[in-house]
């Protein structure tokens, strides 16, 4: 009999028998003052009921943290309160110890004369319970929204001891243990089987490498590698294999692969476009980076929600990783909506992937089950208001390799331009045969006998359009080995005008040699057509060039005011010069300018030369482009925050009172910001909060993340749902357990996988199965059909083909579009550019391939915390007949060739250690030689890659 | 039918079907996710969702409905890209009146694609048909003659003005992307009688896959057996042929020593449903292989049904469209529970795939008119001859109308989510019967508005399902096509 029908029993007889009347004066009387609920009644509560009466125990069905569940009662009597009436409320009788072998609480002190006294007090004054404490306590005591505390390890019996090998197991034995119905279902009734489940033994060791394996890195192991495993006698052999797959780098790959899940990451913008998102990839890169680094988990929050803040630029594509619709409209009714479903979005996904709570279900309204009100919504909102779709660069420090380089392409580019000059014609001051190109906006050369010269006059006689003439800059080179610039005032050079135009600071007579260009650093005279400006140089020096321009710039765009009459003279003093260049042999302005190398007329060798330094100037300004040009990440493009408004029933054209930046009211240390925070302090505020070490979901919610890729299921198994509508966990102190031990993701998997619980073997034992067939007491290790990309990736592993070649961007299964609404059609021909791990097929949204979509992989249009898994026999077609698995057998049965030699037997022998690493039973391999004879290699591999023990990973 | 050899049902007889489904059977995520999460908070049993109890080894297997249904099944015609209401079914003479005018109270709208000019008439003539004299369009003639089936809601809303999130919703219920199909709804509730047919296929229009894509038939949170599997009369199924290089005897030796590999493995397994579900999965697909191909083929029809469906037109994509019209009515009669039937694909410039008339209405709907007209009605007309109507729901839809003003400075209309024009006909609905009506210009609807939930809820109706409770636990939601929304047209219900 259990305890609660033993309560029960005896609490019915004594009422039945009478026996109260004489008992009454054994209890405490009551207190004779007025009773405050929240002073007087809820600290006895929760030091002493609540640690088996709340919404995580619940133990005899009674909760005393919620007002309504309290005056309900118990399960086996009802209610447990009854106002005025203190002396025949159970929930006294308990305390106050008059039921024989009924003391509550039942380890412990008694509750105190005084105490009984206050709880009888406030019984007779009518058990007053304040709605506001009822509502607030709600909040706060749903389970997970209580502080996460370290439980204490359970003790369990010595026969269960010896079967442990770290504290998970022990959790887990606890709820063996006990009844198995209570252990089942807490919360309900214990009705049906009695008795226990006892745990599994531990697998083999081929199954435990290939769980292992696939479970950590997503690949099947090498049948030299289960030689070695089943080999090793070592004690540790297991820890050590543990840890060897924790340190590969295939390990970020397949964990990135749930977290992508989770917060719906694809490389397209989905709707009706649904244009590819060519730069999305580095937010999957850095994904798999921070896994592998076994990064705090904390600092990949906080990375995702602010990490433009913290040099990790990519990581907030996490915050636009989900639909954008590219259709714009000049209706405003349509802007807004897209708008607000945008933030939605990404207030929807904040809180399911990191929090477990559905905050998108307050958009409207306010939220039916959880105490997150419509304002909590639109305050999280506000969060991104400043979050804008899109690319933006990487702004990352470059490292001083980068630096480098680009010093020398430069210099480089210098050097080479220098080179160019001295295939310019020189100036002859008449027209001729071959005239000199014409003039341009952009730099025109005058080059002349060398002429030493302390002043050097640019004298304008016309422009194009007769406007004031423009000179952006004014350089003239010595003649030496490394030509310098001697126009410069830096160099001392002192210039002078006929007239400067006034007013304007962008048009100075400073600017003609202060080595800037462009039309916004320039000079004009203040003369119609015309005007001079005079240099006078510290020190005659040798000139041969001269190097001007109106508006130099390749981007610039001033073509007016150029000089098309001009005269440049030189001399020792200002009253002695004489001109070395004029325009009068170049060709008429506009005329085409032709390239440099065919300027170089004068002999082959220079045509050549010019050429190539040309190639090499072209090729080194793209280089320049490079490196300069920042690479784009598709992460969102932050921007001024509008406005945030409360939206009446979520209608954006039904703005409301204006809602500024908080954290939801009920959860974790409380904040709010102005209205006008700057964008990128909010999502810091925001990740600041949800990181919180007081913050009672985070860790918790993580941890079940990880317990659920583990075993396929979570200890809670709505991964991103940990509110009232989500299930409760199975076992609570466990996850708490595991949430203090989430500093080093890596320890914590460590953690899980080396415990007895994850070794067990997978046999559907009978007895259990009738109890517990959805294996939620963990009394074998669930075994489950791979997903999708394990899938993919270990037929190309086995096959031979497997590209292991890490990050970038993806491969595409689509063939190749370019309408503007894309049009993707599967590939039906796959070469070795598609065989890399499915992590890194650049993945649409919505739209799923034909060979591997029908298993259940999500098409991320909404978050997929927890995959669906069916069997279909379209699934069976795809692996039967695509042309992905018709080639990879082809592939695998060369490699068997190979591998294997000539021989039938062993080509077979080599087919069943590649693909179920085993050897064939004898009865297998005299059918399997005698298939192969028949119907040659290649079908064998065709078959294998179908099988069941292929695709189960138990 | 079980889809199990003989092999298959001793292998399962042993113990593994024993279980309730709804405490989740071996390993299978699918029955858990089916049944076990999320504590259910409906307080009113009545109230109370109804998750089906689905069946690892045949998920696809016939359920029962909540209640007794009208219709076994459904062919929902799309016609993509917004097929204007007022130059097909909902007659306006005021419109026709004030040709030229501008829309009162509506001079400066502001609609998808900008300002709007005058009122224009209808690009077509209406006329009286059938017995009901229903005033349809010269556009669609051979379906107007069919006036007297139609049961029109000339009421409709829609919550988008673009056509991505539109037809969405029309497909989903939901504008965003990532919500399960109406189609996949169904599959899930009901599964299907046609054991070696999908029991909800997509038919994409001969010119392509309609603007939303596979998101109009994509299972999302339900389990993908539940999606719609998207081929037509010229694109098979992906993958359901044999290879080339593999003979006959390979591919029956090559099946046969799979079966062997997976009886011995299942041996070393027992009690794990999975494994015998996938064993079972290869059975139905070598059923999916002979059945598909012999549905798609259309050359037994004869001559007169295949002239009827405009097989032979010259004009190649009305014969493509005719053919996918033709293969909807043979997947039907088959007992396959859902039929999406596209007319129109994705934009491949404005209104020149689909429906889409922005800029030169009529030239466009010139092409599109007897692309859709003759062979949906022939669809019509085969379904009653043959009886199949009786017990097949026929809804025709489009994602939303059209305004009754032409584009400033264009030849055609603009969208308009806030009236348009669906219908139905077939088991259950009222013939010859008109619910519901937009303004005297056609451009809001003003009464019995109904929405896309409510059209939905109407649907589930017929098949004998309620919308309020038929459910999947996803992330916190008892969700639902019809979200927290619609209610059952019952004015249109016979």
């Amino acid at each position: 009999m259990t305890r609660r029908f033993l309560i029960a029993l005896v609490l019915a007889s004594n009422l039945a028998t009478g026996g109260l009347a004489a008992e009454r004066p054994l209890l405490p009387p009551a207190t004779s003052r007025e009773i405050d609920f929240v002073r007087d009644i809820q600290p006895i509560f929760r030091a002493r009921c609540l640690s088996c009466h709340d919404g995580a125990k619940q133990r005899g069905g009674l909760r005393l943290d919620l007002k309504s569940a309290a005056f309900k009662g118990g399960e086996t009597f009802a209610p447990a309160i009854i106002p005025g009436k203190s002396a025949d409320s159970p929930l006294v009788r308990l305390v106050a110890g008059l039921e024989e072998g009924l003391q509550m609480p039942p380890e412990g002190e008694r509750l105190s004369s005084e105490q009984v006294g206050l709880l009888r007090a406030w019984i007779d004054q009518g058990a007053k319970w304040p709605d506001e404490v009822a509502g607030k306590e709600d909040a706060e005591l749903h389970w997970s929204f209580r502080p996460v505390k370290r439980p204490a390890l359970p003790s369990v019996s010595r026969e269960t001891a010896a079967g442990l090998r770290n504290p998970v197991d022990a959790f887990v034995a606890l709820r063996l243990e006990e009844p198995l119905a209570l252990a089942l279902s807490p919360q309900s009734r214990g009705e049906g089987t009695e008795g226990r489940i006892v745990p599994s033994a531990e697998a083999d060791r081929m199954t435990l490498l290939r769980r292992l394996s696939f479970d950590l890195v997503g690949l099947p192991p090498t049948p030299d590698e289960v030689a070695e495993f089943v080999a090793d006698a070592r004690p540790d052999a297991y820890e050590r294999l543990v840890d060897r797959l924790l340190a590969s780098p295939h390990f970020g790959e397949r964990w990135a692969r749930h977290w992508l899940d989770v917060v719906r990451f694809a490389e397209s913008d989905g709707f009706e476009t649904n244009q590819p998102r060519p730069n999305a990839w580095p937010y999957r890169d850095y994904v798999i980076r921070t896994f592998n680094d076994d990064k705090p988990f904390m600092q990949f929050v906080t990375e995702q929600l602010a990490g433009d803040m913290i040099g990790v630029d990519e990581a907030t594509g996490f915050i636009v990783g989900g639909t954008y619709d590219r259709v714009k409209s000049p209706d405003p009714g349509l802007t807004a909506q897209q708008r607000a479903d945008e933030l939605h979005d990404m207030v929807s996904t904040t809180g399911s992937a990191f929090l477990g709570l559905t905050v998108g279900c307050a958009r409207c309204h306010n939220h039916k089950f959880d105490p997150i009100s419509q304002v909590d919504y639109y305050a999280m909102k506000a969060v991104f208001a400043g979050v804008q779709h899109g690319e933006r660069p990487l702004t990352q420090i470059k490292p001083d390799q980068h630096r480098e380089q680009l010093t020398r392409v430069k210099a480089e580019l210098d050097e080479i331009e220098r080179a160019l000059w001295t295939f310019e014609p020189l100036a002859r001051l008449q027209p001729g045969d071959s005239m000199r190109p014409a003039v341009q906006r952009r730099t025109n050369i005058d080059r002349f006998a060398p002429t030493r010269a302390k002043f050097v006059r640019f004298t304008i006689d016309e422009t194009n359009g007769g406007s004031q003439p423009c000179l952006d800059e004014v350089e003239f080179f010595t003649t030496e080995a490394q030509p310098r610039n001697v126009a410069l005032a830096t160099h001392g050079t002192k210039v002078t005008s006929s007239s400067d135009l006034p007013g304007h600071e962008i048009h100075q007579l400073k600017h003609v040699n202060d080595g800037r260009y462009g039309n916004s650093a320039s000079w004009i005279s203040n003369e119609p057509g015309r005007g001079w400006v005079l240099f006078e140089l510290p020190e005659a020096v040798e000139i041969d060039r001269v190097l001007w321009s109106r508006d130099r710039p390749a981007d610039g765009k001033f073509g007016d005011r150029v000089a098309t009459k001009y005269r440049l003279e030189m001399g020792m003093t200002a009253e002695s010069l004489h001109v070395v260049a004029t325009a009068d042999d170049r060709q008429t302005f506009g005329s085409a300018v032709a390239p440099q190398s065919a300027r170089a007329t004068s002999n082959e060798q220079d045509q050549a030369e010019a050429n190539r330094l040309l190639a090499r100037q072209v090729s080194l300004n793209e280089t320049l482009r490079q490196l300069t040009t920042l690479p784009q990440v598709y992460a969102g493009r932050f921007v001024a925050p509008e406005p945030t408004h409360r939206f009446h029933r979520g209608d954006p054209l039904q703005p409301k009172e204006p809602v500024a930046p908080a954290s939801l009211a009920s959860f974790g240390p409380a904040w709010q910001m102005p209205l006008d925070a700057p964008d990128a302090s909010r999502r810091q505020q925001l990740a600041q909060w949800i990181t919180d070490p007081q913050h009672p979901l985070t860790a918790r919610v993580l941890v079940n993340r990880f317990w659920h890729s583990h075993f396929g299921q979570g200890l809670v198994t709505t991964p991103s749902d940990f509110g009232r509508n989500g299930a409760m966990p199975s076992h609570p102190e466990l996850l708490d357990w595991l949430a203090m031990e989430l500093a080093s993701p890596k320890s914590l998997h460590r953690l899980i996988v080396t415990s007895a619980t994850y070794r067990q073997n997978s046999a559907a034992r009978a007895d259990a199965m009738q109890a517990d067939a959805g294996t939620r007491l963990l009394w074998r290790y669930p075994p489950r059909r791979l997903e999708a990309e394990p899938l993919r990736d270990a037929i190309l592993s086995v096959c031979g083909n497997l590209d292991d070649r890490m990050g970038g961007p993806g491969f595409d299964l689509f063939e190749p579009n370019t309408n503007y609404v894309k049009v993707y059609n599967s590939k039906r021909e796959f070469g070795p550019a598609d065989w890399r791990r499915m992590v890194y097929q650049a993945k649409p949204r919505m739209q799923l391939d034909d060979v591997f979509g029908q298993f259940d992989c999500p098409d991320a249009g909404q978050i997929t915390p927890k995959r669906t898994s069916s069997i279909t026999a379209l699934q069976a077609l795809n692996l039967l007949n695509s042309r992905f698995i018709v080639q990879q057998s082809s592939l695998f049965a060369s490699r068997l060739e190979r591998e294997a030699g000539p021989d039938v037997i062993a080509q077979v022998r080599r087919a069943y250690s590649l693909a179920f690493l085993r050897l064939p039973t004898d009865d297998e391999q005299i059918a399997a030689t005698q298939f192969v004879n028949d119907h040659g290699l290649t079908a064998l591999c065709r078959a294998l890659l179908n099988a069941n023990e292929f695709l189960f990973v138990f | 039918m079980s889809p199990l050899s003989i092999t298959g049902q001793s292998l399962l007889a042993r113990r593994d079907f024993m279980f309730d489904a709804s405490r989740g059977l071996s390993g299978l995520a699918l029955a858990s996710l089916l049944a076990g999460d999320g504590q259910l908070r409906a307080s009113d049993d009545a109230k109370r969702p109804i998750r089906p109890s689905v069946r690892p080894d045949a998920p696809l297997a016939a359920r029962e409905s909540h209640f007794t249904p009208k219709a076994s099944r459904v062919v929902m015609i799309f016609c993509t890209g917004a097929c204007s209401q007022l130059e097909t079914w909902d007659y306006k003479p005021e419109l026709v009146k004030r040709s030229g005018q501008p829309l009162p109270g509506n001079e400066k709208l502001v609609t998808f694609q900008g300002e709007n000019g005058n009122l224009v008439a209808p690009q077509w003539e209406f006329k009286p048909r059938g017995e009901s004299g229903k005033m349809i369009s010269e556009l669609v003639p051979n379906l107007a003659a069919l006036a007297d089936e139609m049961c029109f809601i000339h009421s409709m809303t829609a919550k988008s003005n673009t056509h991505g999130p539109a037809e969405n919703q029309m497909s989903t219920g939901f504008t965003l992307d990532g919500f399960p199909s109406i189609g996949a709804w169904v599959s899930y509730a009901l599964g299907s009688d046609a054991s070696d047919l999908p029991s909800f296929v997509a038919i994409p229009d001969p010119r392509g896959v309609p603007q939303a894509a596979s998101n109009n038939w994509n299972s999302a949170f339900l389990p993908a057996v539940f999606q719609g599997t998207p081929f037509n009369a010229d694109k098979p199924i992906a993958n359901l042929t044999r290879p080339p290089e593999i003979s006959a005897p390979t591919e029956a030796a090559t099946r046969d020593f799979l079966k062997r590999l997976n009886a011995r493995h299942l041996e070393l397994h027992p009690g794990d449903t999975d494994l015998a579900a996938r064993i079972a999965s290869y059975e139905l697909a070598a059923k999916l292989q002979l059945r598909a191909a012999e549905v798609s083929d259309l050359s037994g029809e004869s001559l007169e049904t295949q002239t009827l469906y405009g097989l032979h037109d010259a004009n190649k994509t009305k014969a493509g469209f005719g053919r996918n019209c033709l293969l909807a009515r043979r997947l039907l009669e088959r007992g396959v529970r859902f039929v999406q039937l596209f007319n129109g694909a994705y934009a491949m410039g404005e209104g020149v795939g689909n429906w889409d008339g922005h800029k030169t209405l009529k030239a466009q709907y010139e092409v599109h008119g007897p692309i859709l007209d003759q062979p949906a009605a022939a669809l019509l007309r085969d379904l009653k001859r043959t009886g199949l109507l009786e017990d097949t729901l026929v809804v025709w839809v489009t994602e939303f109308g059209r305004m009754p003003t032409f584009q400033k400075g264009a030849s055609g209309r603009d969208h308009n989510p806030k009236g348009f024009t669906a219908w139905l006909a077939g088991a259950g609905v009222k013939r010859a019967f008109s619910y519901g009506a937009t303004d005297d210009f056609g451009h809001q609807a003003v009464d019995k508005v109904s929405s896309i939930y409510d059209l939905h809820a109407t649907i589930l109706h017929l098949l004998g399902l309620d919308h309020e409770r038929l459910s999947v636990y996803h992330n916190g939601i008892e969700r639902r096509l019809t979200d927290v929304h619609g209610h059952v047209l019952h004015d249109v219900l016979s």
